[in-house]
């Protein structure tokens, strides 16, 4: 097997990041904020209801002093980061155990879709009774809400794989280790790509949600408390940083991972 | 005895089929065993009861929040009393509305967006920032603008469908070739008969699945908004038992929430997807 990847370099794509419709984003940005000033400047107490954009960008300027937004965004980044990979790390090997023998996916498939239907935010006030309000909640949310889209995924990946690899493999003489190693995993790799987007996608849903309910430190905290304390221009401006932390990491990060993985591994011929 | 045991099985396998049946009871297993786990617990006390309620508990809070319920009539008049009932009711009553406002707007809107280039290059941008703010993060603004209650509830789960529901039919119009609107246009069709021979039908599939999505991101998203910002429904009722420390409740309304998901993707829609795409799907793509 070659390593070579063919799909398009990493500096190709930062230049075409730049490329893309550049005019476009920078006509539809000044058309939002014209948009955005004008109904702020109409509406009355627009403090409370709809702060103009300066007055959000002024609010980050002062929050940037105070040292508290760099804070809190690294907060709520090390709660995605540390608990999707945990989710992932736990989530991968346990699908693709359960992938390996049909008898025990098909006895595992309606459990998992079962609790994958009650959603880790719903978890929130079961958990929050055996742990309180503490890190140790958010945490259980996300790893709950990380752990099944991905183990999900890797299960029903393996079990696409068609039987007569592993058959061949087996014939061939490979062990048991060697066919997880050379037919199951590499067949199931554009699930477990498609299944960690999802999963971070859910995570990150999950940080923000627990950190309103669990009141920790974060942005998910600042946008609730911005709205208590009535310091709206706080709120907005914590929403607009969790779209576009979103849009950065899914856009630029995951995507491209997905479609490389699927790229490189996904041709299966059948 | 043994006889009549055989025959019924062989009439169960025979009227629901084999590989079914495997399936079913394979199934159950994981489930039984979580029951008689749970139940050992309640026996041996593991775990104290304040953090796993007896399930006898569990079904007892069903009686305890529907006290004083008159009847089925009750039920349905929502009446004070019901309040399980009640908060299931305005939950799923918030559901519908906002898959009847939602939907038929996301899908409008996406249907202009994916017609027209100019336009979708405005409004691709801002859907997918508005898709990225997840529905949560609408929570604290919402209930600026509209105080804790319904209005804020109905405003995530609307944003969250709406925004998804846009981005999927605009994508499925995409997705259609130009010859069949050309040839439409060629015939002597007019602009409606492109959208609705054409657009309507050639989305259809992205459009359901989208749809399908859309719901269960707004399912979560709802019960997240009711939580916050809400003062009805499951995600409040869960809340606030949480609050009293009611775990029994709390782990009937997260049931009562799977059981209602599972149940409306299960057995509508998802044969809603793949019914669609069975008969929209196959478009033929020229190469």
């Amino acid at each position: 097997m070659q390593s070579k990847s063919k799909g398009p370099s990493l500096a190709w794509r930062f230049q075409r990041l730049l490329q893309i419709d550049a005019m476009n984003l920078v006509i539809l940005i000044i058309g939002v904020y014209i948009v955005w000033s004008i109904i702020s400047a109409l509406i009355d107490n627009p403090a409370r209801y709809l702060p103009s954009p300066i007055a959000v960008a002024l609010s980050s300027v002062d929050m940037l002093y105070k040292g508290l937004l760099p804070s809190y965004f690294g907060d709520t980044l090390m709660r995605l980061i540390s608990g999707s990979i945990i989710g992932l790390a736990v989530g991968i090997p346990f699908g693709l155990v359960l992938g390996i023998n049909r008898t025990v996916a098909d006895m595992f498939h309606p459990i998992m879709n079962f609790f994958q239907s009650v959603s880790g935010i719903a978890i929130f006030p079961i958990v929050v009774i055996w742990w309180g309000n503490s890190d140790k909640t958010i945490f259980a949310v996300i790893l709950y809400t990380a752990f099944f889209p991905i183990a999900f995924n890797v299960l029903s990946g393996v079990r696409e794989i068609p039987i007569r690899y592993i058959s061949a493999a087996r014939t061939l003489g490979a062990s048991r280790f060697q066919v997880i190693k050379d037919v199951l995993l590499p067949g199931a790799m554009p699930h477990i790509a498609t299944g960690s987007r999802l999963s971070i996608g859910f995570a990150w849903r999950a940080v923000i949600a627990g950190e309103m309910l669990a009141g920790q430190q974060g942005l998910g905290w600042m946008i609730f408390t911005g709205q208590d304390a009535d310091r709206t221009a706080e709120v907005v401006l914590g929403m607009m940083l969790i779209g576009v932390t979103w849009i950065i990491l899914d856009h630029y990060l995951l995507r491209p991972f997905e479609a490389d993985t699927i790229e490189r591994w996904g041709l299966v011929q059948r | 005895m043994t006889t009549a045991v055989t025959a019924l099985s062989t009439s169960i396998q025979r009227r629901i089929g084999r590989q079914k049946l495997r399936k079913f009871i394979l199934g159950a297993i994981p489930f039984v065993f979580l029951l008689v786990i749970w139940q050992m617990n309640t026996a041996f006390e593991w775990l104290p009861p304040v953090f796993i309620p007896p399930m006898g508990d569990v079904f007892g809070a069903i009686i305890t929040l529907q006290e004083d319920c008159i009847g089925l009539i009750g039920a349905i008049t929502m009446h004070n009393s019901c309040s399980m009932t009640n908060n299931i009711f305005s939950s799923m009553g918030r559901v519908i509305l906002a898959a009847v406002i939602g939907l038929p707007l996301g899908i409008a809107f996406g249907i202009i967006a994916g017609m027209n280039r100019t336009a979708s290059k405005f409004l691709e941008p801002i859907g997918v920032f508005a898709n990225s703010i997840s529905g949560i993060a609408w929570i604290p603004l919402a209930i600026v603008w509209f105080g804790v209650g319904w209005l804020t509830t109905l405003f995530i789960m609307l944003n969250t469908i709406f925004w998804l529901m846009f981005f999927n039919s605009m994508l499925g119009v995409r997705g259609i070739a130009k010859v069949y609107e050309q040839s439409v246009l060629t015939m002597g069709g007019s602009r409606m008969d492109v959208i609705r021979h054409v657009y309507l039908p050639g989305a259809m599939p992205s459009i359901i699945t989208g749809m399908r999505m859309s719901m269960g991101f707004g399912w979560r998203a709802l019960i997240a908004a009711e939580m916050v910002g809400g003062d009805s429904g499951l995600g409040f009722m869960i809340f606030t038992a949480s609050e009293e420390f009611k775990i029994e409740e709390v782990f009937l309304g997260v049931i009562i929430i799977s059981i209602i998901f599972m149940a409306t993707d299960r057995y509508f829609l998802a044969p809603l997807e793949k019914w669609t795409i069975e008969r929209w799907g196959l478009v033929w793509k020229p190469t």
